[in-house]
C-alpha cells in the first residue's frame, strides 16, 4: 500500500511539474503580474509604467509637478522592455493594466486596433494648452488609428556615430565632422582595425537594426519597407546596401560571436572598437560611461557618395492610457501634461531625451559639456520613420534571424534578403 | 446494502475531514495547473488572435506545421543534449558530495550551506555571472586557460556549457535531498560491512546506493522532468544575435519565443503540448524500469 501511494506521488510530481509550465502558457496570465500593477483603485493613484530605468529620476520629477498642479498622486514602476511586453500583453487580456504607460510602435497598431488604448480624440481636439503642430506629423500618424488618437508623443531618437577619439589620433586621422561619406567612413573603419585583433574600426549586431544597418539601406537609396507596404529586401538597392554593410561587417568588425557576447556599446566602452552607431537614447548611459565621457564624442551619419544625403531613423515612443482605466479624466491630464511645451521641455533640460516638441531639443544638447550631441539634432534634417506593419514583430524578428548567417559567413548577404524579402512579404500578407 | 456501501460513521467522518484538508490543495491546483492544462491543449487548435480574441479554430494545422517544422526538431535534439549531460552529472556529483559531508567533521555544516548557496542566488543572477566567465574576450575562464574558446558562442559546445551552469546550480538542492535519505540509512549495515571485510567503495555500491534508491529515482524523476523544462538559463545567457542560439534553444524558449515575442500563442500551445507528451513518455518509461533497480525497504 506504502508503495502504491509513494508511486502515486511521483506521478502527481511529473504531472505537476509540466502543469506548472504549461500553466503560463494557456492561462492567458491571470496571476503574471503578482498584483503589481494593481490598477487605478489603490489609493485613487495613477499607475504609470515605462521600460527605461536611465530615465526613471528625469520623468519622477516630473510626475512630482504633477501632483503638485493637480492633486493627483502618481506612482512610477519601472519594468525591463522583454517583461513590459509580456506584462502589458497579460495585462490587456486579464484588464489589470497600468494606467498610464508608454506605448512603442512596433507595438502600437495592435494595441490601438483591439480597442485596448484609451480614445483620447475628444479629448485632445478639446484641449486648450495642447500644440499639437508642433510634433512631427510621423510620430502622431502612429498613434493614431482610424481617424482616432490614443497616445501624444513622448520623445524622439535619431541615429548617429560615436567615435573614440584617441583612436582617430592614434592614426592620425582628423575626426569626422559630419560630412564623410560611407565610402569614406569604410576607408576609416579598415585603417582603424588592427591585424591583431586588438582594435577594430566599427561594430553591429544583426539586432542593431534601427541604429546601424537600416540607416545605411536608406541612405544609399534602399528601404526596408516599400510605398506598397511590402519588403524592400528585393529592391536591388537595399540589396546593394546590405552588401555595402557586410563588408564592413566582414572586413572591419569583431567577429559575430563575440559581438553577441559582449555587446557593441560594453566593446566600444572597452576600448576594443573605435566606432559605433547608437541612437540618442544611450546618450543618459553613456554619460554615465567613464572611459565613454573621457574618450568619445559624437559625429553625424556617413553620407550617400551619390547623393550626398545622409538619413537617420527616427522614431519616438507615446504616452497613452489603458482603456480600462478607472481614472480616465486623470490619465488624459498626465498624459496632456507630458505633452505640454513646458513639460517637453523640462524632458530635455533634465537630460531625458530628446524631446517629441519642435525646438526644444536645444536644451537636451546644451545639458551636457562631455559630447557634442548636435548631431543627433541635425540628423532630423532628413530622417525616415522607423519602419512598422500592424504586426511588426511578426516579420521584425525572423529578419534580424535570418540576418544571422550572413554575419557568421554562413550565407551570402544576397541569399539572406532574398529569403527576408520572402519571409516578409509573407507575415505581411498573413496580417490582413 | 446501503448502509454498508456508506460505511461507519466514523469512516464518514475520516473520509469528510481528509478532503477537507486537502481541500486548499486541490483548489489551487485545479485552478492554477490542470485546468489551464486543458486550456493549452484546447488553445493549441486555434489560430489565436490578439489579447485573446477572436480565435480563429484550425483544426491539426499547428500540429501539421510542429512537424514539419525543423527549428522545433533542433530544440527537442538541443533539449536532450542539455538534459542527458545536466542531470546524470547532478546526481552523480551531490551523490558524492552527500556521502562525504555524511558524518562528523568540522565545519560541515559550513560546507553544506557553501554548496547549497547556488540554489538561494536567483537565477538571473546566476546566469549574468557566468555569461561573464564564460565571455570569450574578457572571461575569467579563458584567462585561466590561456585560450579564446568560444564557450557560449560555439554551437557545438554551447550548450554543454549551458548544461555545466545547469550542474553547478542544482547539486546543492540535491545534495540536501540525499542527506535526507542518508540519515535514514541504519548505521548497523556498514558497521557490519566493516566487520566483513569491506571498504568504501564497496560499501558505497553495495549499502548505500540500493538502500538510498528510491531517493535517486525520486531525484532522477523531477531532474529529468526539470531539465527538459530548461528555460531561464539560456534566455539569460544566450543573446539573441549568439550564432549558437539555434543549437542551443529549448523547448520551453521557443515555446516562449511563439507565445509572447511573436504572439502566436496557438504555435506556442502545441509546442508546448508536444513538450507534455515527451515528458509523460519518460516519465511512465522510468515508472517501469524503476521495478528493476529501485528497493523500498
Amino acid at each position: 500500500m506504502k508503495r502504491r501511494n509513494k508511486l502515486l506521488a511521483l506521478g502527481l510530481c511529473a504531472a505537476l511539474a509540466t502543469a506548472s509550465l504549461s500553466a503560463c502558457g494557456g492561462g492567458g496570465g491571470e496571476s503574471s503580474d503578482g498584483g503589481n500593477t494593481g490598477g487605478g483603485d489603490a489609493g485613487g493613484k495613477l499607475t504609470v509604467a515605462i521600460w527605461d530605468n536611465g530615465q526613471q529620476p528625469g520623468l519622477q520629477q516630473i510626475l512630482n509637478d504633477f501632483t503638485e498642479a493637480t492633486g493627483i498622486e502618481t506612482q512610477l514602476q519601472v519594468i525591463e522592455w522583454n517583461s513590459y511586453w509580456t506584462l502589458l500583453e497579460a495585462g490587456a487580456s486579464g484588464g489589470d493594466m497600468p494606467d498610464v504607460f508608454w506605448m512603442h510602435s512596433n507595438e502600437a497598431v495592435r494595441y490601438m486596433s483591439n480597442g485596448i488604448l484609451l480614445d483620447i480624440t475628444d479629448k485632445v481636439n478639446a484641449s486648450e494648452t495642447l500644440e499639437l503642430d508642433k510634433f512631427p506629423e510621423d510620430l502622431k500618424n502612429m498613434y493614431t488609428y482610424d481617424g482616432k488618437i490614443y497616445a501624444l508623443p513622448k520623445d524622439m531618437d535619431t541615429v548617429a556615430i560615436w567615435y573614440n577619439k584617441d583612436m582617430f589620433d592614434e592614426a592620425g586621422i582628423p575626426y569626422p565632422d559630419g560630412s564623410w561619406t560611407w565610402d569614406d567612413f569604410y576607408d576609416i573603419a579598415k585603417q582603424l582595425t588592427k591585424d591583431d585583433g586588438s582594435q577594430f574600426g566599427f561594430c553591429a549586431n544583426p539586432s542593431n537594426e534601427q541604429d546601424t544597418w537600416m540607416n545605411t539601406v536608406y541612405t544609399l537609396g534602399g528601404c526596408v519597407l516599400n510605398e506598397e507596404g511590402k519588403s524592400g529586401f528585393d529592391d536591388p538597392k537595399t540589396v546593394a546596401a546590405m552588401e555595402f554593410f557586410d563588408k564592413l561587417v566582414k572586413e572591419t568588425m569583431p567577429p559575430a560571436s563575440t559581438m553577441s557576447e559582449t555587446g557593441t556599446d560594453v566593446l566600444f566602452g572597452s576600448g576594443k572598437v573605435a566606432m559605433i552607431s547608437q541612437g540618442s537614447w544611450m546618450v543618459a548611459a553613456f554619460k554615465d560611461n567613464e572611459y565613454i565621457a573621457a574618450h568619445a564624442d559624437v559625429a553625424r551619419l556617413p553620407k550617400d557618395p551619390a547623393t550626398g544625403r545622409s538619413v537617420s531613423l527616427y522614431n519616438g515612443l507615446g504616452w497613452s492610457a489603458s482603456a480600462g482605466t478607472k481614472n480616465p479624466e486623470g490619465a488624459y491630464k498626465l498624459i496632456e501634461w507630458f505633452a505640454s511645451k513646458e513639460m517637453q521641455q523640462k524632458q530635455a533640460e533634465l537630460g531625458v531625451t530628446m524631446a517629441a516638441y519642435d525646438g526644444v531639443s536645444d536644451q537636451w544638447v546644451n545639458d551636457t559639456d562631455l559630447f557634442n550631441l548636435q548631431p543627433y539634432l541635425d540628423a532630423m534634417d532628413d530622417v525616415v520613420f522607423r519602419p512598422s506593419t500592424k504586426s511588426t514583430l511578426a516579420w521584425w524578428n525572423p529578419m534580424v534571424e535570418e540576418l544571422k548567417k550572413p554575419w557568421n559567413g554562413e550565407e551570402d548577404m544576397a541569399t539572406a534578403c532574398a529569403n527576408i524579402a520572402q519571409i516578409m512579404n509573407e507575415k505581411i500578407a498573413e496580417e490582413n | 446494502m446501503s448502509t454498508i456501501k456508506k460505511g461507519t460513521s466514523r469512516e464518514r467522518n475520516e473520509f469528510l475531514w481528509g478532503w477537507l484538508f486537502i481541500l486548499p490543495t486541490m483548489i489551487g491546483l485545479i485552478i492554477l495547473n490542470i485546468i489551464p492544462i486543458f486550456q493549452t491543449i484546447y488553445q493549441s487548435f486555434f489560430k489565436t488572435g490578439d489579447f485573446g480574441k477572436g480565435n480563429i479554430f484550425v483544426g491539426a494545422d499547428n500540429y501539421i506545421r510542429l512537424f514539419g517544422d525543423a527549428e522545433v526538431w533542433q530544440s527537442v535534439i538541443n533539449t536532450f543534449k542539455y538534459a542527458i549531460v545536466e542531470v546524470p552529472f547532478s546526481i552523480a556529483i551531490s551523490l558524492l558530495l552527500a556521502v562525504f559531508l555524511n558524518r562528523k567533521m568540522k565545519g560541515v555544516s559550513a560546507y553544506r550551506t557553501i554548496f547549497f548557496l547556488p540554489m538561494v542566488a536567483a537565477p538571473a543572477a546566476v546566469a549574468m555571472v557566468w555569461r561573464w566567465l564564460f565571455n570569450t574576450e574578457f572571461g575569467l575562464l579563458n584567462h585561466i586557460v590561456h585560450n579564446n574558446i568560444q564557450w557560449i558562442s560555439d554551437p557545438r559546445i554551447a550548450v554543454f556549457s549551458i548544461a555545466v551552469i545547469g550542474i553547478w546550480s542544482i547539486i546543492g538542492y540535491n545534495m540536501v535531498l540525499f542527506l535526507a535519505g542518508l540519515q535514514e540509512i541504519p548505521r548497523d549495515y556498514y558497521e557490519a560491512a566493516d566487520i566483513d571485510g569491506a571498504n568504501g567503495i564497496k560499501q558505497f555500491f553495495n549499502i548505500t546506493v540500493p538502500l538510498l534508491s528510491p531517493t535517486i529515482f525520486f531525484v532522477s524523476i523531477t531532474r529529468i522532468i526539470g531539465g527538459l523544462q530548461v528555460f531561464d538559463l539560456i534566455f539569460m545567457v544566450m543573446d539573441k544575435n549568439n550564432p549558437a542560439l539555434y543549437k542551443t534553444q529549448s523547448i520551453v524558449y521557443l515555446f516562449y519565443q511563439n507565445s509572447f515575442v511573436e504572439n502566436n500563442k496557438g504555435y506556442g500551445s502545441t509546442i508546448v503540448v508536444l513538450l507534455i507528451a515527451i515528458i509523460m513518455v519518460i516519465t511512465v518509461f522510468q515508472m517501469v524500469a524503476q521495478k528493476k533497480w529501485v528497493y523500498y525497504n
